[in-house]
């Protein structure tokens, strides 16, 4: 067994046995929504690592997942109100919201770079706008009180073992697609568009088809959501939550399958536990009274997101390399002359 | 070899973090909050929350779910410190700090800020300690996030608030599957939190939305001589209930709402918007519910678009306030405004003096909303209807809590029976709760005037719309879709408050 493979299965079998001595609140609060965003984080990094593909639209995806269920097992308050039981819903739900992603893909799939990347956010502020103001399907007040399966209701963590669940059934799909033929040709893709268009290679419907791929477990994602935080509305999927996934697969690394799962637990870990710090309201003092205090929590969290991005471009793994490089110089020295060319230009 | 290195470099950091995570979240709910709240906790009880969580020897999360044995109350307040009303966050702490400090023997911890937090609370024998400060953004989903921490890390067992309306819906929708704690409204207005949610273990003190504008349009049909008129509000669901609560208003009075325009939250350029309203000779006035910097940009467009304004042609909710003539002008002197939570200034009475005086006595100085987080006598954010809720309905907590005396047993059961049958004689006006727990409240009718002295704009009470309900003189039920754009039924009707408006004359009700 590979050393990735053997990381992959330690940290695995440590949260399957999670629940055994974590509390309530860490595995049924924080951990169930770092393996959410991570596991939506995960399509995005499947995208940009196998596709050069930097979406802003799996969010929406991940969203409209949680409005298309609003909207089924609703009776009561805004949307459609379908009264549709849970399960059904969330098959319904998937496919929607891989049709969109679909949709989205094709596209997009025929630009690249900042344009890509424009158009997803595009995409994404329509979506915004559309859930917000077609109270046929939502309005600005959202969807309110939405149950999940009787399975799940009132047992967190079940819903916990569900995403993680999810999570393995994507991070093990992700995998075995860059060993794959496909996986392969996208990789080709995302390195040599040109190359591979000349070669007879369809790119844009290998585009699409990643992004389709991406965007089914974007839903599952958003699915989840729904049923452990009850409610969605349009500010869910503006731009600010957008962005957030962006920063966790950043922070995570982008380039790394494993850091989408990472860089949520660090955003989330952040924005819970670092407003708690004993006097860090304190250090404000030389300047102004509580300037770090709770109430500007989110000015500390930015300072480190901030410190991980400097620091490490590749995100908090390139940390760990490092901080191993470090510790290890040969090694670290061994690496440079294996990735420096003769030129001077990186590999 | 490099690679397998920083894999299991990797794995070892992931599973230290999650270990520590895990375990380490009983000690995170220790320090709690704000560092200066444990040491308030340990001022009033003499052992921290987390010692005392760790006594137990039990989850905390689960020690929160039994609160059929509690003996203390760990106080949640759930603020705002971030998005549109971030800057009232100050105020909304300061509304519970007062009301414990007034009725259950407490003291700041600063007196130049309430975010310090307060020690020595204690009502009928029961010790009240802050546990924690949730700062949400205006969105239910990080209310949400803010409530669970609350709840279930910090072990909070009563919450006051939160402050805004989908935040409430989220709130009380999250009180139906934490039967185990108290939720006390903050000052959120949103119909759907009570009439439609009914958690029985969330209770509202305040008025929603719609109730706050009662009057509105029964003054601007009498007094203004209206006849039809055209609303233009925010796309959201407070703006939906605030115009709401204007037609159902209006037309009972015998008025017509002709045109119904909704620009998006946060647009900037109102300009195709108001072109949509009719003209200014062909409606008799305007009801505005747009809020924020949007109050000021729409008005300018409408200046731009339709010529200057005429005081006596406008109405609007809250937002509307003096400080739009500081941009437009005074021509908006004769305007209409709804009511939020307390009384505007002008009006003094034995009571609302005692409660103002006993806020400038609790703290030196405040850093409010209104005050734009400037250092102000404390009184001004303690006026303003956002400390005011808070205050009320901590003022609710401490007096059932009283009333019961200090008894949390059967998951608080005698303390929320005696919430929901309690009248509160807050110095506003009196508050009492309906079937839904959902306040019934006295609200106003202000008018925008030009005080000749100073030439400024300034809010003149004209009228105290007293004892309104919920479901607005049988306008709305739990039968009834929450407020959307338009789906207010514009029927003539009669509402309880008709005819029975107190006049204010000088800032005297003529009771």
């Amino acid at each position: 067994m590979r050393a990735r493979e053997g990381a992959v299965l330690l940290v695995g079998l440590f949260l399957v046995a999670l629940p055994l001595f974590g509390t309530d609140f860490f595995v049924g609060s924080i951990m169930t929504r770092v393996l959410m965003l991570g596991l939506v984080a995960s399509s995005l990094v499947f995208l940009s690592s196998q596709g050069g593909m930097v979406s802003l639209a799996n969010w929406l995806v991940f969203g409209v997942a949680g409005f298309a269920v609003g909207n089924m097992v609703a009776t009561s308050g805004r949307g459609l109100k379908l009264g549709w039981a849970p399960w059904p819903s969330m098959v319904v739900a998937l496919v929607i919201c891989t049709a969109l992603a679909w949709v989205i893909g094709s596209l997009s799939a025929k630009t690249t770079e900042i344009y890509f990347l424009m158009l997803t956010l595009t995409f994404a502020v329509i979506g915004f706008f559309f859930f917000g103001q077609v109270t046929t399907f939502s309005g600005f007040g959202g969807m309110t009180g939405i149950d999940p399966p009787a399975f799940f209701d009132d047992h967190p963590i079940r819903l916990y073992y569900g995403a993680l669940a999810c999570s393995a059934l994507a991070y093990l799909s992700f995998r075995a697609i860059e060993r794959s033929p496909f996986g392969l040709a996208l990789q080709g893709v995302r390195d040599e568009p040109i190359r591979m268009a000349s070669l007879g290679f369809d790119v844009p419907r290998l585009r699409t088809f990643a992004f389709t791929f991406a965007g089914f477990f974007a839903g599952l994602a958003g699915v989840l959501n729904i049923w452990w935080n009850g409610q969605i509305d349009p500010t869910s999927i503006g731009i600010g939550p957008t962005l957030d996934l962006l920063i966790i697969a950043v922070i995570g690394g982008i380039m790394h399958l494993e850091g989408a799962w990472l860089g949520a637990f660090i955003f989330v870990g952040a924005n819970v536990y670092l407003r708690e710090i004993p006097g860090l309201g304190s250090i404000g003092g030389f300047v102004q009274e509580r300037v770090l205090a709770q109430e500007r929590f989110n000015t500390v969290i930015g300072l480190l997101l901030l410190l991980i991005m400097v620091a490490s471009p590749d995100g908090a793994s390139g940390v760990l390399a490092r901080i191993h490089s470090a510790i290890r110089p040969n090694a670290s020295a061994k690496r440079r002359a294996i990735t420096i060319d003769p030129t001077g230009g990186y590999k | 070899m490099k690679m397998k290195a920083h894999r299991r470099l990797l794995a070892a950091f992931a599973v230290l973090a999650l270990l520590a995570g895990a375990c380490g979240s009983d000690d995170a709910a220790s320090t709690d909050a704000t560092t200066d709240t444990s040491v308030a906790a340990e001022d009033s009880s003499g052992e921290s929350v987390d010692e005392t969580a760790e006594e137990s020897g039990a989850e905390p999360a689960d020690d929160a779910g039994n609160a059929g044995g509690d003996t203390s109350i760990r106080l949640g307040i759930m603020g705002e410190c971030e998005g549109p009303f971030g800057g009232f966050h100050e105020d909304t702490v300061a509304g519970t700090t007062l009301a414990l400090i007034n009725g259950a023997g407490a003291t700041s911890t600063s007196a130049t800020t309430a975010l310090d937090g307060f020690s020595g609370a204690n009502v009928a024998g029961v010790d009240i300690e802050l546990v924690g400060i949730g700062c949400g953004d205006d969105t239910a989903d990080r209310a949400i996030q803010e409530i669970r921490t609350l709840v279930e890390q910090q072990n909070a067992n009563v919450v006051i608030g939160p402050l805004s309306g989908d935040e409430g819906i989220a709130i009380a929708n999250y009180a139906l599957d934490h039967p185990e704690v108290t939720f006390i409204n903050g000052i959120a207005g949103a119909q759907d939190a009570t009439l439609h949610v009914q958690a029985p273990n969330f209770f509202r003190f305040n008025g929603d939305g719609a109730q706050w504008n009662a009057g509105v349009g029964d003054v601007a049909f009498r007094e203004g001589g209206w006849r039809t008129a055209a609303v233009i509000a925010d796309d959201y669901g407070f703006g939906w209930t605030s115009s709401a609560g204007f037609v159902a208003d209006f037309c009972a009075a015998g008025g017509d709402v002709v045109s119904y325009v909704y620009p998006p939250l946060g647009t900037t350029d109102y300009s195709s918007f108001v072109q949509q309203l009719p003209d200014p000779d062909e409606v008799d006035g305007y009801f505005w519910v747009v809020g924020g910097t949007g109050t000021n940009a729409a008005l300018e467009a409408f200046v731009n678009a339709k010529g200057d304004l005429d005081g006596s042609q406008h109405a609007g909710n809250l937002f509307f306030n003096p400080g739009i003539a500081a941009a437009l002008g005074n021509d908006i002197a004769g305007a209409y405004v709804g009511g939020f939570a307390s009384l505007p200034g002008d009006i003094v009475t034995p009571e609302i003096s005692a409660y103002l005086d006993s806020a400038d006595a609790a703290w030196e100085s405040l850093g409010g909303g209104l005050s734009g987080g400037e250092a102000d006598s404390p009184s001004v954010a303690l006026g303003f209807g956002f400390a005011y809720g808070y205050y009320v309905g901590t003022l609710a907590l401490v007096e059932a809590l009283d009333a019961v005396g200090g008894d949390l047993s059967d998951n608080h059961s005698a303390l929320r029976a005696e919430l929901s049958s309690m009248t509160v004689e807050a110095p506003y006006g009196s508050v009492s709760l309906d079937a839904n727990r959902q306040g019934i409240v006295d609200t106003f009718v202000a008018q925008l005037v030009l005080d000749e002295a100073s030439g400024e704009i300034v809010q003149q009470t004209v009228a105290i719309v007293p004892q309104v309900d919920q479901t607005f003189g049988g306008t709305y039920s739990a039968d009834t879709a929450p407020p959307e754009r338009d789906n207010t039924d514009c029927a003539e009707r009669s509402l309880p408050w008709h005819g029975n408006t107190i006049p204010v004359v000088d800032g005297v009700p003529q009771r």
